[in-house]
């Protein structure tokens, strides 16, 4: 038998504070994306000063992980100023590469921070081997692919191109091309390019024409219609098909969310990481687990589908009329330490529960299992029937050997 | 010297913009081009180029699209078509047609749309072979003002016609109307509008053709009372879109900047024309469509 040599794709995690960049590398990512104080697209995300970003390198340099910063706002006039120091400042932190679409800061940061890798943000579009050649010939050494480019399209850019592809796997999408949309600027004088987006996509609208120029005639209350007009989309999830991504030669698998919860960057991490570790191990024996789906689901904040992959999305990936039930998870707490010799766990409460919740506890490499909280004590040592302060520290029996850092998550009634 | 660039929607059309007054097409075909009013086939663009040239007059040829595999793989065929009978630039957004571009001679201009915001990305293209660029609708003036002292190539700036905010691959109409089983027509010619939540008197254009789906402002741009400005500021590209302002209504409004132009080269401009040339082409733009300047005056701060 021939061994088959699969290349194995990083999964890159998005972390918009120090807390979810630790997390999102103890759960399996391999590389993490964080956003800086300056020229990116996510103002209201936590983002990283030099000394946090420092504190991340160095956490992630001890599991050999990577970060990246994304640097992808599209400048209006003087607001590359500074940026050249910026990029230098990255590169001498350890910074792995930016994320940039702008070509007056790629061109900045070219010049100013050599050594400093840039990767073509997807905010450009690209969806084209032709588009990857030029930018690998100005020096970039990796393009995130337009979430519009199908899988189809994906592996003959692969087939044309040696520059490495990083394609988002998870998340929610930008309705339009992404860079291609300013309702945002229009409608709410917020720049969707320079980290303002209102997410105007998302509202709802009524749709109409005017016969004659003049009468208003609405198509969204018009006889049995009663549906308002709506871009909204449901998000993407690409569980199912990780050998297609990595048999097509995907260099690093995104998952969106810079903004999301560390529940959730635990989570879909820890998901994935354990879906590629499979994958490349035993390929012919691959099954794509049902409780990796599961797990997925239980931080949808929307219905999940394929994107683009496999056929442009039709009315059932937009959100139209009643949508189907997503149980939802809280994230209760995580672990701060363990007791063998008790089974006692110290807890610090991340979120309201009490005696009796049934409770689920997960922690990386895919470990699980599910308990009822049987009993709880404060740091006083004082029995308690509630956990309701915010951050409070708490001991419990648990059915399962525990470590730091394992997380805890309760189904919401 | 002033240039004004127009789109056309039929060679008689084009006629009678080269007579208004204008000095540049700007034309192409749906498969490469975006948004435009006509798909003009293989043998028009070439008549329109020769009607041009032999009258002094340019031709623009729109290959601007956002171009996947299977539309990229016709590129090379239409670049050479175009090298042939030569129009005087071709328009140009995607990084890999200008790519593709350094094997012919055709001269481009970039028009990536929103993502024209800087004079460095100008210079950059430049860098690449652009031998112009169109400005964001975005821009405001008074960064525009700024912006202008730092690019050595003409910067055009859209002085009347609609804006388009927003372009997806999704066909978003024909999804809802799938969904409410409505059957509608979903281009162009079926003249949809969308309005913002809880202000029903705004109105968003919005249609689908084999590029996606693509919205435009509220209003349309017209920026006739700015022009003197304009040109005094170093913007001296201008281009009318007639996409939504048909026929001889469009020509009309063609034959107003081009007057406006004339006066402002001569030093004739003032005040008062500038009133009249105002209501002249409220007379001509399309009832039920408004106009307004868009983010010309808007404080740059007060965009966050």
């Amino acid at each position: 038998m021939t061994e088959r040599k699969l290349k194995r794709p990083e999964v890159l995690a998005p972390a918009g504070t120090l807390e979810k960049l630790k997390t999102a590398i103890h759960y399996g990512a391999d590389a993490v994306y964080i956003g800086g104080d300056a020229y990116g697209l996510r103002s209201r995300a936590g983002n990283f000063s030099f000394e946090e970003m420092e504190e991340g390198v160095a956490f992630a340099n001890k599991y050999n992980a990577k970060v990246y910063v994304a640097a992808n706002m599209v400048t209006h006039e003087g607001n590359e100023e500074g940026a050249g120091e910026f990029f230098k400042k990255l590169r001498d932190i350890g910074i792995s590469a930016v994320i940039v679409s702008d070509p007056a800061l790629i061109e900045i940061c070219a010049l100013e921070a050599p050594g400093l890798e840039i990767h073509l943000s997807t905010q450009a579009s690209a969806t084209n081997a032709e588009t990857l050649k030029f930018w690998q010939n100005e020096g970039l050494e990796r393009v995130v692919l337009a979430r519009e480019v199908s899988m189809e399209e994906l592996a003959e850019i692969r087939r044309n191109t040696d520059v490495q592809i990083e394609a988002f796997i998870h998340g929610a999408m930008c309705i339009s091309y992404s860079g291609r949309c300013t309702l945002s600027n229009h409608m709410s004088m917020r720049d969707a390019n320079r980290g303002g987006c209102s997410q105007s996509c998302r509202w709802k609208y009524e749709l109409f024409d005017m016969p004659f120029a003049q009468e208003h005639r609405s198509l969204t209350e018009n006889g049995d219609v009663t549906e308002e007009f709506s871009m909204s989309a449901v998000d993407m999830s690409m569980i199912e098909h990780i050998p297609d991504l990595i048999e097509n030669g995907v260099d690093s698998l995104k998952i969106e969310g810079r903004m999301k919860s560390i529940h959730y960057v635990s989570t879909v991490a820890n998901v994935y990481k354990a879906a590629v570790d499979s994958y490349i191990s035993d390929p012919e024996n691959y099954v794509c687990k049902q409780e990796w789906i599961d797990e997925l689901w239980k931080v949808a904040q929307r219905e999940l589908s394929t994107g683009f992959y496999y056929h442009v999305p039709t009315e059932n990936e937009q959100l139209f009329g009643p949508r189907r039930k997503i149980p939802v998870y809280k994230f209760i707490g995580e672990v701060l330490s363990y007791d063998e010799a008790s089974g006692i766990a110290t807890v610090r409460q991340r979120n309201h529960f009490r005696v009796g919740d049934e409770i689920e506890f997960y922690g990386p490499n895919f470990h699980h299992f599910e308990q009822t909280v049987t009993e709880m004590k404060n740091d006083e040592g004082e029995m308690i029937d509630r956990a309701p302060n915010p951050m409070m520290i708490i001991t419990m029996p648990v059915a399962q050997p525990v470590k730091p850092g394992d997380m805890i998550r309760k189904k919401k009634d | 010297m002033i240039e004004l660039i127009a789109t056309a929607e039929s060679i008689a059309q084009a006629e009678d913009l080269f007579a208004a007054g204008v000095d540049t097409l700007y034309i192409g075909e749906e498969e490469f081009g975006l948004r435009l009013p006509h798909s003009f086939s293989r043998d028009e663009q070439k008549a329109l180029i020769e009607m041009a040239h032999a009258q002094g007059k340019k031709v623009n040829v729109a290959v601007n699209g956002i171009m996947h595999p299977d539309k990229m793989k016709k590129i090379p065929e239409y670049l050479t078509f175009l090298a042939e009978v030569k129009p005087d630039h071709v328009v140009v957004g995607d990084t890999g047609v200008i790519y593709l571009l350094q094997e012919y001679d055709l001269p481009y201009i970039y028009d990536a749309e929103t993502l024209v915001t800087n004079a460095r990305q100008i210079n950059f293209w430049q860098k690449k072979g652009a031998v112009g660029a169109v400005l964001a609708r975005e821009v405001p003036f008074e960064e525009m003002q700024q912006l202008r002292q730092y690019v050595d190539v003409p910067v055009e700036v859209l002085v009347y016609g609609a804006t388009c905010i927003h372009q997806s691959k999704r066909p978003l109409l024909d999804n809802y109307f799938n969904y409410t089983k409505q059957g509608e027509e979903t281009s162009k010619e079926r003249g949809l509008f969308i309005s913002e939540p809880k202000k029903a008197d705004t109105h968003y254009s919005i249609y689908e053709d084999q590029h996606g789906t693509h919205i435009f402002a509220d209003n349309d741009l017209n920026l006739i009372q700015e022009l003197a400005e304009l040109a005094q500021a170093g913007y001296q590209t201008w281009k009318l879109d007639g996409l939504f302002t048909p026929g001889a209504d469009f020509t009309a409004i063609a034959r107003v900047f081009a007057e406006a132009k004339e006066a402002i080269e001569k030093g004739t401009w003032n005040e008062a024309e500038a009133i009249r040339a105002q209501q002249e082409i409220q007379k001509y733009h399309p009832v039920g469509r408004g106009m307004d300047t868009g983010f010309y005056h808007l404080d740059p701060t007060a965009i966050k």
